[in-house]
């Protein structure tokens, strides 16, 4: 019976139904059993990870990207008060925000969905971060990757500005850092001093479970 | 050849004397270089609690309004004359300044289709305007926001083709101005929304977004109508369908929600018996066949920053479309060398030049973008760009 809920619940998702996933989720809820909800958040997971795939494989698009995106932010709100506080183990935390100047954050929400779902911990600063806020992040949470997002170039400086702080502050060698946005490449990384760039979300969230598996 | 033959021979897929050079000049910050004039300091007089409500005031009336967006465009033409370019494009808006707790400075533009755009200071002490985020986020507000402004929706009409017309007659003689009808019907569709809702809509309560684009289509065919009537010899249209890496949407949805908008645009402009050039920011590789599909007679952009080459394009398309870009302004026109930005343009011209059907261009324009790095791009289009063209 559980069972059968995950498999709805999965399915679901990659069929990109929400009131089916949903529907699986409350079933899931009512049965009140904490190991069938921790594997309802491991087929949410699994589900996005084959989304990834389709997404990076060119079989489906950025809407597709969203919408499942956003049934699994939904599902996870059901799921999220039942789960045993410390059952589950963060792949790791990353602290993510626009930086200064730039407004946009439709990537770097995307990006956050991506992460949150694959277990790790997201601190989002949001739009228009200076610096500091970077910095002052990057020693109170002491993460595993800042990851920065910039969709303008005149804002781009921005990025080397910020490693070049965490250096300062001799933080570098303690976290990563991956870019990503409409103005960035990987040649501009690796000028700015990022450990790795991100063409979409679905990379971006490869890229750092890569880091917290090595 | 002058200017507009040379850019109407290209069109039609002839050689012309050399490749065209069309400039995307539009933001007061270039501009204000480029002319070498002191720039406007908008969000310093915002800031300035006494000053603050009058600006508010008088920039909001319509005939202040339109005096100085013309003043920007005009300037933008006259950039574009000053450094050599055969055309460029000429885009109308209708923006107010609100009261906007949201935004660190206080106030924001609200344009008629219901986005803000916050406003900035650019490096050299000018304004910046960037979409930020929609103020009609659900189908109520959206509702709401339609049948509050439907005046505005006609006044941007009657706009449009007032000052387009009055653009080709001061500067009709100088450069070809190439009016384009923008926002489009997609991203005036989902921005005022926000994308994130918009795609929930989309899977949620099509029918709802079936409404919101067939509205924007009504009031796009009406737009670019008053763009033609002004005079323009050639068309710009355009939408957002790509991001970074593809399509906003897969294609099939974006030909069942937009395919037929896209063909009435078309007709309308061949109608009147004129080209159409499509904007499209992204990747756009996986709608090519689609834009001839849709009857759009060429395209303008291909971002290099989002995998955009111009060679695997001609290759693509042949020359079922006219070609229109695609010099990079992420770093080649903000701080590219001169030897750069000449490779580029000899390598944008072996890539697409031959026969006609091409015209070179930055591929995109924004407050960075630097007038002696365009002039470059002109000087070496011109030395280049002269038919035949060797391979």
């Amino acid at each position: 019976m559980a069972g059968e809920a995950l498999e709805r619940l999965k399915n679901s998702l990659l069929d990109l139904d929400m009131q089916g996933a949903l529907g699986a989720a409350r079933a899931i809820c009512d049965g009140g059993d904490n190991a069938v909800v921790k594997g309802a958040v491991e087929a949410v997971s699994d589900a996005l990870q084959v989304v990834g795939k389709r997404f990076q494989e060119g079989e489906w698009f950025l809407a597709e990207l969203v919408y499942a995106g956003e049934i699994a932010r939904e599902v996870m709100n059901l799921l999220s008060p039942l789960m045993d506080a410390g059952a589950s183990v963060s792949m790791g935390t990353v602290v993510v925000g626009t930086v200064a100047g730039d407004l946009h954050d439709l990537g770097k929400n995307i990006f956050i969905n991506y992460a949150k779902s694959a277990g790790f911990t997201v601190i989002d600063l949001g739009i228009d971060v200076p610096c500091d806020k970077f910095i002052a992040a990057v020693k109170e949470h002491r993460p595993l990757a800042l990851g920065m997002s910039c969709l303008l170039t005149s804002t781009d400086a921005e990025i080397g500005r910020v490693i070049q702080a965490l250096k300062g502050e001799n933080l570098r060698q303690e976290v990563k850092v991956i870019i990503g946005g409409a103005a960035l490449t990987a040649g501009f990384a690796r000028q700015a001093g990022a450990d790795a760039f991100a063409p979409d979300a679905v990379t971006g969230t490869d890229i750092i479970r890569g880091w917290s598996a090595g | 050849m002058d200017f507009r033959e040379r850019i109407l021979t290209a069109i039609n897929h002839q050689e012309p004397d050399r490749v065209p050079v069309m400039g995307l000049v539009m933001d007061p910050a270039t501009v204000d270089r480029i002319l070498e004039r002191q720039p406007a300091d908008l969000v310093g007089l915002l800031q300035n609690p006494d000053l603050a409500e009058d600006i508010v005031s008088t920039v909001n009336t319509n005939d202040a309004w339109n005096s100085f967006y013309y003043g920007n465009t005009a300037g933008a033409l006259e950039s574009a004359v000053k450094l050599g370019f055969d055309a460029n494009w000429t885009i109308y808006a209708l923006m107010k300044l609100h009261r906007d707790p949201e935004s660190a400075l206080g106030y924001a533009y609200y344009d008629a289709f219901g986005r803000v755009w916050e406003l900035g200071r650019t490096e050299g002490g000018g304004t910046a305007v960037n979409y930020s985020r929609p103020l009609c986020p659900t189908e109520e507000q959206w509702e709401a926001w339609v049948e509050r402004n439907a005046v505005l929706f006609d006044t941007i009409v009657e706009n449009t083709a007032a000052f387009h017309r009055k653009l080709v007659e001061e500067y009709g003689d100088k450069i070809l101005p190439i009016g384009y009808a923008a926002p489009g019907i997609f991203e005036n569709s989902w921005q005022p929304i926000g994308f994130v809702n918009f795609t929930r809509l989309v899977y949620e309560k099509p029918d709802f977004v079936k409404r919101v684009i067939a509205f924007h289509t009504e009031l796009y065919l009406r737009s670019v109508e008053a763009v033609m009537q002004s005079g323009v010899e050639l068309v710009l249209g355009g939408d957002d369908l790509g991001h970074k890496t593809g399509p906003m949407m897969r294609p099939e949805l974006i030909e069942g929600l937009l395919g037929e908008s896209y063909r009435r645009v078309s007709e309308l402009v061949h109608s009147f018996d004129k080209k159409l050039i499509w904007h499209s920011c992204g990747n756009i590789y996986k709608l090519l066949e689609m834009f001839i599909d849709w009857g759009f007679d060429g395209i303008i952009t291909m971002e290099p920053t989002a995998g955009m080459e111009l060679g695997k394009v001609r290759e693509m398309v042949g020359h079922r479309l006219v070609l229109v870009g695609n010099l990079d302004v992420s770093h080649l026109l903000v701080k590219g060398t001169r030897q750069e930005i000449e490779d580029a343009v000899k390598l944008a011209i072996r890539d697409a030049g031959r026969g006609g059907g091409y015209i070179l261009s930055a591929c995109h324009s924004h407050p960075c973008v630097d007038g002696e790095r365009l002039g470059w791009m002109v000087e070496a289009a011109h030395k280049y760009g002269k038919y035949p063209i060797d391979s």
